[in-house]
């Protein structure tokens, strides 16, 4: 391999020479083009998300929705000239990953603001480093802990719904109709113990028993161990508190079963996508909640408008609740900063504040002393016979309407309440 | 030249590193799993030990660093040590443990116990953050004899953890120049061999396996003040295997390779994940062509062809 007939020394040092050339060129051009950053230059919103891992496809669409919100705010002008850029960066579902890809988008990208993430355990990453550097992070993905006053900043927004909130809302329709006996059947995880919290709080209401909570580890694929336990406790209604790929193989599970036949189930989060992963026969008669469906079509005309639009941008396509929270988190902060008429964090969380607005799926407005976005929750059921085409997959059973009381109270969170 | 001064060589690249690098909080991963691989590697490369539970260390040192700040208000520095001994008194206990054992049962003992650690903090939510992870590690600012400077600023916190980072490449260089060093070296060699020169072969092993554990600890309490979070994935065995492919990738049983494998794995991540999101593909690749064609590592092969180069020149 090596060639060893020439004179060393000089070779040698030539080398070195030009290596150390190489290497201050780098160095050179990575200083001139982080100086040319100019102020005026597009309003730039950084975006991680876990392209890849477990939820791509759920993170795939809350792009495509994201973009569809730029495009149009693009097309109208952007603001002041400026034209939105927005930087997508794959945070793989890590935590790590998306804290350093936050301190690239902010410290290299000089992004204006962020939005995204889609774990609970990503937002907090994103919003620890968003916190710390007085950036604006709109989050479009459910948690309980953002809100609380240990995690939260005035910079920190939240689209998306909570747990406690989505929870609620499917036991405020389900428990006064199927029972007072409850079994949880709940993945051991804070996400998990939060759903649970929210179906407690809102059963005492109702006088709700709960005849067992029983834990499985994240990521089970057989639940056949639980099923006789649970069809021995013979509830009223059974309440699987996972997500996922969990939710569907437990749906999956407990239909081959034949638990349905003798409860009725339920979950807090049904996703488009997961019904779509599961399949119909699995989801069958399944009630849960979500935060937007695009059959909300008939009856809200900004679904429809938002609707039409991801349509005809993407081939005929339906938005799925997380897509659709992608575009109102990018909506809303695009909004705030014309608005604004700054890019300026402050001002922006400024008009935020006082913002009510609705792109998608009727009124919002976000909560004065922890910035939750105060919304409806769609409670459906999934079905397998009457469907229209193949994006035809829930009824709408209800909508509860946006109120604060619904969410846990300032005080509870831990706010010294700002309002 | 280089050989002669390693410490200050590698140090001097470091201190130029950010400036190469895309951003700097690439440069920090870079110089934080640099020193995590480093410490694995006193334990793989030189000691002749393949732990699959290094991820422990590391973990550990993350988080006992990050709940002294958080739950009881220590100043940054003092945390870093706190956190860095917590992982010397994890690597004494688990190295006491798992030294019992040899060749592939050694590797799974460690990453037996590996995983007991990774579910104790899991479990323990009120002092990790569970699922969530620990948040709230933040230092705004530090305080060095009477300097006050921004921590937030990347570059400031680039040299600062720096200087641990020298710190501990210095302490590693040391231990492997000293006698302790040839001992170890020697137990990679030929084990028997060693105890039957007369050394106490299972104490130089409990020995090496500590001081590893300090300098991943180490690693990883700088990556909580980096991150100013601490993820339960720290404790993960996907970081344990991460560690094995720095080694290799940059050649195990060299001082400086550990370091080149960080950088390129990490740096080929980045560019990669930018592109597309087969990126696994990419890298997985690039390590199964160093591995079969380069079994030395990159810096392995280099430093081999130099020291072929230097020898020929030397016979002429």
């Amino acid at each position: 391999m090596s060639d060893s007939s020439t004179g060393k020394p000089v070779n040698l040092r030539r080398r070195i020479l030009a290596g150390g050339a190489a290497g201050l060129t780098i160095a050179g051009a990575q200083f001139v083009s982080r100086m040319a950053f100019a102020q005026t230059g597009p309003i730039k919103i950084g975006f991680p998300t876990p392209l890849t891992g477990a939820f791509s496809s759920e993170a795939q669409d809350q792009v495509r929705a994201a973009e569809l919100a730029v495009k149009e705010f693009n097309a109208g002008g952007g603001f002041n000239g400026r034209k939105c850029e927005l930087l997508v960066r794959d945070d793989k579902l890590n935590p790590g990953e998306a804290a350093t890809r936050t301190l690239e988008l902010i410290e290299k990208d000089k992004v204006d603001l962020i939005v995204g993430s889609l774990s609970a355990a990503t937002q907090l990453s994103i919003n620890a480093v968003c916190k710390a550097r007085k950036v604006l992070f709109n989050s479009i993905s459910q948690s309980d802990a953002i809100n609380e006053a240990k995690d939260w900043s005035f910079y920190t927004f939240h689209e998306a719904l909570t747990p406690h909130i989505t929870a609620g809302a499917v036991a405020r329709y389900a428990f006064p109709k199927f029972g007072k006996k409850v079994v949880y059947l709940t993945a051991d995880y804070a996400y998990g113990h939060e759903m649970v919290r929210g179906f407690q709080r809102a059963g005492q209401a109702f006088g709700m028993q709960t005849l067992a909570d029983i834990r499985h580890p994240l990521g089970t694929s057989d639940f056949s161990s639980f099923l006789p336990r649970i069809q021995a406790l013979k509830p009223d209604v059974l309440v699987l508190c996972n997500f996922g790929r969990d939710l569907v193989n437990a749906a999956k599970q407990v239909t081959d079963f034949g638990l349905k036949q003798n409860m009725k189930v339920i979950t807090p989060v049904l996703l488009y996508t997961s019904r779509q992963a599961g399949g119909a026969e699995a989801f069958e008669g399944i009630i849960g909640g979500t935060s937007y469906y695009w059959g909300l079509e008939d009856r809200i005309p900004t679904a429809k408008a938002f609707n039409d639009k991801f349509r005809k941008a993407y081939a005929g396509a339906v938005p799925s609740d997380y897509g659709a929270l992608g575009y109102a988190g990018i909506r809303s902060v695009l909004q705030a900063i014309t608005e604004a008429r700054s890019t300026n964090a402050t001002a922006v969380a400024n008009v935020m504040r006082k913002m009510r607005y609705d792109f998608y799926k009727g009124v919002q407005n976000y909560r004065l002393c922890d910035h939750q976005s105060v919304q409806s929750v769609i409670v459906v059921e999934s079905k397998s016979k009457a469907m229209k085409d193949k994006y035809d997959v829930f009824n709408v059973l209800s909508i509860e309407a946006p109120d604060e009381k619904n969410l846990r109270t300032c005080d509870e969170l831990g706010h010294k309440v700002l309002s | 030249m280089i050989a002669k001064h390693r410490v200050a060589s590698v140090l001097v690249f470091l201190l130029l590193f950010p400036l190469i690098m895309p951003y700097e909080a690439l440069a920090l991963n870079i110089l934080i799993f640099g020193l995590y691989a480093v410490g694995f590697n006193l334990l793989f490369g030189y000691t002749g030990l393949l732990s699959f539970g290094h991820a422990a260390f590391f973990g550990v040192g993350s988080y006992l660093t990050g709940i002294t700040i958080v739950h009881f208000g220590l100043p940054w520095w003092l945390a870093i040590v706190a956190g860095t001994l917590a992982s010397g008194v994890a690597g004494l206990l688990i190295g006491f443990l798992a030294i019992r054992t040899r060749g592939i049962y050694f590797s799974m003992v460690t990453l037996a116990l590996g995983q007991i650690v990774y579910y104790a903090f899991y479990k323990a939510e009120r002092w990790t953050g569970g699922e969530n992870g620990l948040r709230g590690v933040t230092v705004e600012q530090i305080n060095v004899f009477g300097l006050t400077r921004d921590f937030v600023n990347p570059l400031t916190k680039y040299y600062v953890l720096y200087v641990f980072v020298a710190l501990a490449l210095w302490l590693v260089s040391r231990i492997l120049a000293s006698p302790f060093g040839a001992v170890i070296e020697s137990i990679r060699e030929n084990e028997n061999r060693t105890a039957a020169c007369g050394y106490n072969v299972a104490r130089a092993k409990l020995l090496i396996f500590t001081l590893s554990a300090v300098i991943c600890g180490l690693a990883g309490a700088l990556r909580a003040l980096h991150l100013s979070i601490v993820p339960i994935d720290s404790l993960h065995y996907l970081l344990s295997g991460q560690a094995v492919m720095m080694c290799l990738l940059g050649g195990m049983g060299t001082f400086f390779g550990p370091f080149v494998g960080a950088a390129v794995f990490l740096y080929l991540e980045d560019v990669a994940t930018s592109f597309t999101t087969h990126w696994m593909a990419i890298v997985g690749v690039v390590f199964m062509i160093f591995v079969l064609f380069f079994p030395k590592g990159i810096w392995g092969t280099l430093v081999q062809q130099w020291q072929r180069r230097a020898s020929s020149v030397e016979t002429k």
